[in-house]
């Protein structure tokens, strides 16, 4: 196992930042999900040495991380912060901080100019950071977390920011960088951007990891629990009485100009409300909202258990 | 797939200016630093002179020996005087930081997209620190006199010296408005409040000390003039001992002080924006 | 770490405080000479004129030392960390495979070649333009004693506040305390009490400079020690 941690606590004063931790990263991507303050950053800033654990160990490569600066040969960290030397260019921030690995400066620059270029940021090298757009200043970090050629990437939160077509082109980087043999632990809070990446989870809440495993397992939760989808139309009954005629639905209340639909097949249950809006047999249906809380309940239904 | 209205909404609440942004700013600020315990620390320690000075007051007014202790309008001159010290400390320490701090963590566009003016958000931040100056300044030298009444057990003193409640008013005004204002312009330079304190150290301490040797060496008074801190000394000494001699170096002082808080104006007006253009 | 810090010293805005401390008493200098010179400028202590060598002499005291010196120990002292930690770039430092202890090291070492080259030139063009030729020669050994006065100040007070840059978390005010408050204090009292500064030893004979430069690489020591026993919790 690549990233161990055993009982790991981590306390600020009063407040549990990291509650019993036991887990075990494998080689490949995992996806570190969970709602904001769940813990994520906490158990990532322990994995990656900036927190001394409170109690309990973590390991990574069989190694103790705290007090141990040679092993962030093998680490590459992407913060969550933006925060950078905005006076400097990204080549030139790239090439310092490759410096501080030990590489003389043909290999620095051969290395930033490697990890520019992966993150498509070869264009704006020589621009001062501070000048950089959102977008950018997320790639420069994960540039400079790639740029020694890392054994194991922590990526916090490393979509955020970014434009559609930059968050593909990092997922299908992530994917890459595992595929070459690199494992990456990649945190979020939003489980399609999980998903597209990879399909070994942990799911993080208050501190404590609720779930960990394969993300259909997860889904699979999901659709066992109860959706609840919210449809406003031009004529409520009918779309009731439409689709009540299948197997998708579980229940049907009425509120005002809606219809509350609850299903244990979210999937199917789409599929069919689609071809059902489409064919427009039971009037103008206006709109339909199914809120992220669904991820919520999914916790509390974990949490409950 | 869950669709939602993407329509724009329009907003149906009341528009109008929040007269009292200012208010909020200031509000918020002041009570921000008296939860910190180091600077209630600070303030405490700023009213020791006071303390002896009342201690002073109360040995002149009850010792007949030692009634050189009593107070004169010299006793207030040199409180407030004696008071730099703590202005100077303060000021740092809440002033640095006052515009520094916002443009660091971008709260700068935050703040001037809401209903309230540039001038709101400047007077607001400019009322943070002028409060806690004015209470190691203005309000202990008027409970220094209060004392002294009450010490005295008569009104003789303050009717002896019927310009001493506009001295100290207008000498501590200057004192709060000078400190106050060139520490919040100095804020507004940078995004690093660090750097602000030390330019403030920098304009204070080194310019006093410039202006110091160079009237020690050339016998030439207008020197005061370069050191923010040396020309308010002077006015302070004027306000409470009269005219100088030299009534041309008075309002030559006068003038740097207005001079100085103009380019201070200037530079909040500059400063305070909510987008910084990057070359 | 060394050459990212003098990048950054040299670059950056904090460069200017080195530049106005290194010019303005040159500047002072040129002018005082001038008016020497044109007969326009005297100091007189107890019916006495003051001559440039004794000028210069207290220029050094009162300017460099008392000022100068002090306040480029108490900012780039306390900013050297930080700085990195109110940025929240030291995470990027902290993730390299070097012990925590070379980014005091580093830093502080750039602090030293870039505040030294800007400051020693700076006396010894003061001491050039203050001192005429003809009296330079048996001032030699007292100029070079000032400049050992004010590389050895350097070295402490940057020493002293790095110690607190990594211990407090506002080590700046409290530095200017110090600095401002508590030194010019503690000089006035009388008994033991003044030796609870730095000034007090920059004063005193080699001894007492010795024990300065030994107690600065204690305490660069003691603040290597103390980043790498401390885990610094960025705000969020």
């Amino acid at each position: 196992m690549i990233v161990a941690t055993e009982h790991l606590s981590k306390w600020y004063g009063e407040v549990s930042g990291l509650n019993d931790v036991t887990v075990t990263v494998p080689e490949g991507v995992t996806g570190l999900l969970g709602p904001n303050g769940a813990g994520k950053s906490t158990f990532m800033k322990l994995v990656t040495g900036q927190l001394r654990p409170s109690t309990g160990s973590v390991r990574i490569f069989g190694e103790p991380i705290w007090g141990n600066p040679a092993q962030y040969r093998r680490l590459g960290f992407c913060p969550e912060q933006d925060a950078f030397y905005t006076n400097m260019t990204g080549r030139e921030w790239i090439e310092a901080l490759a410096g501080l690995h030990g590489m003389d400066g043909d290999s620095s620059r051969a290395a930033a100019t490697r990890a520019l270029d992966a993150v498509d940021l070869l264009d704006a090298a020589d621009r001062k950071i501070g000048g950089y757009s959102k977008g950018m200043r997320q790639r420069i970090k994960l540039a400079q977390a790639i740029a020694h050629d890392p054994a194991l990437l922590i990526l916090d939160e490393p979509l955020s920011g970014m434009d559609p077509l930059m968050r593909r082109r990092t997922i299908r980087l992530i994917k890459e960088w595992a595929r070459a043999g690199k494992t990456v632990v990649v945190s979020s809070h939003i489980l399609h951007e999980i998903e597209a990446m990879t399909s070994n989870i942990l799911l993080m809440h208050n501190g404590r990891i609720v779930a960990e495993g394969n993300v259909h397992q997860i889904r699979a939760l999901i659709d066992e629990h109860p959706h609840r989808v919210w449809i406003r139309a031009e004529d409520p009954q009918a779309v009731a009485r439409l689709l009540l005629s299948g197997d998708e639905v579980s229940s049907v209340k009425f509120d005002e100009g809606a219809v509350i639909v609850e299903t244990a097949r979210p999937d199917a249950f789409y599929t069919r409300l689609t071809s059902l809006a489409a064919s427009g047999e039971a009037g103008a249906i206006e709109e339909v909202t199914s809120p992220d809380d669904n991820l919520q309940a999914v916790f509390s239904y974990l949490v409950k258990e | 797939m869950p669709i939602h209205d993407q329509s724009y909404r329009h907003y149906t609440g009341e528009r109008a200016l929040h007269r009292r942004g200012w208010w909020v700013i200031a509000r918020n600020g002041m009570l921000a630093r008296l939860r910190e315990r180091r600077f209630l620390g600070l303030l405490l320690f700023a009213w020791s002179p006071f303390a002896l000075h009342a201690v002073q007051l109360y040995i002149g007014a009850t010792i007949v020996r030692a009634a050189f202790f009593g107070a004169s309008e010299e006793t207030f001159h040199t409180f407030l005087a004696q008071q730099r010290l703590f202005v100077f400390f303060i000021t740092i320490y809440v002033g640095a930081g006052l515009i520094a701090s916002d443009r660091q963590s971008n709260a700068l566009q935050l703040y001037l997209s809401k209903p309230i003016t540039r001038n709101a958000y400047i007077v607001g931040k400019l009322l943070t620190l002028a409060v806690f100056l004015a209470a190691v300044t203005w309000v202990p030298a008027m409970l220094l006199l209060v004392l002294q009444i009450l010490f005295s057990g008569s009104l003789d003193f303050v009717l002896d010296h019927p310009r001493l409640v506009p001295a100290i008013t207008l000498a501590a005004a200057l004192q709060v408005t000078l400190a106050a204002v060139t520490m919040v312009a100095l804020s507004s330079l940078s995004s690093s409040r660090r750097f602000a304190a030390m330019l403030y150290a920098g304009v204070v301490i080194f310019a006093g000390l410039l202006a110091t040797v160079l009237e020690a060496v050339t016998h030439n008074g207008a020197w005061v003039l370069i050191s923010p801190q040396n020309t308010l000394l002077f006015i302070n000494t004027a306000i409470f001992n009269g005219p100088p001699d030299n009534l041309a170096l008075l309002g030559s002082a006068g003038a740097a002080l207005i001079l100085l808080l103009v380019a201070s104006a200037v530079i909040l007006e500059r400063r305070v924006r909510a987008v910084d253009v990057v070359a | 770490m060394f050459e990212l810090a003098l990048g950054e010293m040299l670059w950056g805005r904090r460069a200017v405080f080195m530049a106005v401390a290194a010019a303005v008493p040159v500047l002072l200098a040129l002018g005082l000479r001038l008016a020497f010179a044109s007969g326009s400028a005297t100091i007189v202590v107890n019916g006495q004129h003051l001559s440039p060598e004794t000028m210069f002499g207290t220029a050094i005291s009162l300017l460099y030392l008392r000022f100068i010196v002090p306040a480029l120990g108490v900012y780039y002292g306390t900013s050297m960390i930080a700085d990195e930690i109110e940025d929240k770039t030291i995470t990027y430092l902290f993730v390299r495979p070097m012990r925590r202890g070379a980014i005091v090291l580093g830093k502080y070492l750039a602090y030293l070649v870039c505040v030294l080259a800007a400051v020693l030139p700076s006396a010894a063009l003061v001491f050039v333009v203050m001192v005429p030729l003809a009296s330079m020669g048996p001032l030699v050994e007292t100029f070079v004693r000032h400049l050992e006065q004010i590389a050895v100040g350097i070295a402490a007070y940057g020493a002293v506040f790095v110690l607190a840059g990594v211990t407090f978390k506002r080590p700046l005010v409290g530095g200017l305390i110090f600095v401002f408050g508590w030194e010019p204090i503690a000089a006035a009292l009388p008994g033991y009490v003044a030796r609870l500064t730095v000034a007090h030893y920059l004063q005193g004979g080699i001894a007492d400079g010795i024990g300065l430069v030994l107690a600065s690489i204690g305490a660069v020591l003691l603040a290597m020690r103390t980043i790498e026993q401390r885990e610094y919790v960025l705000e969020q």
